[in-house]
């Protein structure tokens, strides 16, 4: 039986004194959210946290609420399962939730949280793409007082954030999809239908206007240090109408701008294969909802 | 350091003093022997912990006992009433779905979790839903047919 290592523990019932107990120890407390990735690298031993801050007591993190102008906030202890399941969701941000839904396997998806996923900032995170490619911004809470982020900055390498010591993820803020924009979130992974690690992960978002591309995002994970956008692949789209030859060049693109590593679930070069299959059919499902002429 | 807590399991209260580091699977194992929950991997991989916990499935290796406070745990133990199996698991036996018998309590509580939200789930749904749980046995369709047999009606 694998035991964890002793260590203090806290449940604290506000932000602040989360933040004060967090700062107090000085990158040797970790927040512990859904526990699913921290208590499994606690067990193998790659870190060895002397305390545990529990955030699951302190209200305000949890939650999905639509907003006034067609936007969306969700609280960072909100679980995936409840990303993946909320109607909310799936009215205004469904890729959202379609990423939700081939994160890990139902039972983890029922203790994982969204801010436990990006906090972890893993290379193959499967939420990651798809807040990149909608724009969301992060809202913090630390010793200096609340602060914002583009998710984009959030990621500093493998594991690493750019957060500092105390500081706390509180919600995530999606602004309003345009009309006439689809995006989707495809995952190559070893088993059928999400479940596992990904190999390769590509979310696409475009907002269409006659026949070309007004806005369009790209952003893969498992590609290279942190998930990251496909800038390259994204100005293919938009430099003319969009056809299926666009997209597949856009694709071939994305996968040389990528730069994955070779590791013990696949190649570098099928990891860059797997990039280029990935966001073609990403561009055609964006595609193809976007010109169902709602948010999809 | 030790904590006190109160964890609702199968139908009764159960205070306690533990350790931080103790997880629920430790705890209804060591603590309550409910040995009925097995431990596998204990990483979250092998899905054989699995407990529901306010009624939905969870690795309950990665869940700490302090975590579980005043939440209710329902294991294997707690699905039979009056010495009379539950639906599921009278299934499992009528259709042969247990060979070694280590990843069945999970599989039998979460298709009750899934029973209970949708009563005639789809074959897709069904093998999402259990796709968190490895059988080493590799008895996959008789699992997926006892499963569909409850679904069909023969649930109560």
């Amino acid at each position: 039986m694998i035991r964890l290592k002793a260590f203090s523990y806290f449940e604290p019932a506000s932000l602040k004194e989360a933040s004060e107990i967090l700062t107090q120890h000085k990158g040797e407390a970790y927040p512990l959210a859904g526990g699913t990735d921290l208590l499994v690298r606690m067990k193998r031993e790659a870190i060895r946290p002397a305390a545990l801050v529990n955030l699951k007591r302190i209200r305000e993190l949890n939650g999905i609420q639509s907003e006034k102008d067609g936007g969306m906030r969700i609280g960072a202890l909100t679980t995936i399962a409840d990303i993946e399941n909320s109607t909310v969701v799936h009215t205004s941000h469904p890729v959202l939730a379609q990423a939700a839904g081939v994160l890990g396997a139902q039972p983890l998806r029922n203790l994982a949280t969204i801010g436990g996923n990006i906090g972890r900032a893993s290379p193959a995170s499967d939420m990651a793409p798809s807040l990149m490619v909608l724009q969301a911004r992060v809202a913090t809470e630390g010793a200096s007082g609340p602060g914002e982020r583009e998710i984009d900055k959030v990621f500093a390498g493998p594991g690493s954030t750019t957060l500092s010591d105390g500081e706390i993820m509180t919600a995530f803020y999606f602004p309003a999809m345009a009309p006439a924009t689809g995006a989707a979130y495809l995952k190559m992974g070893r088993r059928s239908g999400g479940g596992d690690c990904a190999l390769v992960g590509v979310a696409a978002l475009l907002t269409l206007g006659s026949g070309e591309a007004r806005a369009v995002r790209i952003a893969m994970s498992s590609v290279g240090p942190t998930p990251r956008r496909a800038n390259k692949a994204e100005a293919v789209i938009l430099s003319g109408t969009i056809t299926e030859e666009r997209m597949r060049d856009a694709a071939r693109v994305a996968a040389e701008e990528a730069a994955p590593i070779t590791d013990m679930r696949c190649s570098a070069s099928y990891r860059k294969e797997i990039i280029k299959v990935l966001t073609f059919r990403a561009l055609q499902e964006a595609n193809q909802k976007a010109q169902g002429g709602q948010a999809t | 350091m030790k904590i006190s807590i109160d964890i609702h399991v199968n139908g009764e209260q159960y205070p306690a003093e533990v350790e931080p580091r103790t997880t629920l699977l430790e705890f209804l194992r060591g603590t309550l022997h409910l040995t009925g929950t097995k431990e596998g991997c204990g990483l979250g991989d092998c899905g054989t912990c699995i407990v529901l916990l306010d009624g939905k499935p969870v690795n309950s290796c990665l869940v700490l006992a302090v975590d579980a406070n005043g939440r209710r745990v329902t294991t294997i133990e707690g699905l039979a009433e009056d010495g009379k199996l539950h639906p599921v698991q009278q299934s499992f036996i009528d259709n042969g779905a247990v060979q070694c018998g280590f990843c069945t309590p999970a599989m039998i509580l979460t298709t009750k979790a899934l029973l209970d939200k949708n009563p005639d789930p789809a074959e897709g749904e069904i093998k999402q839903a259990l796709g968190g749980i490895l059988c080493r046995c590799g008895s996959y369709q008789k699992i997926l047919n006892s499963v569909q047999a409850v679904g069909k009606g023969e649930r109560k």
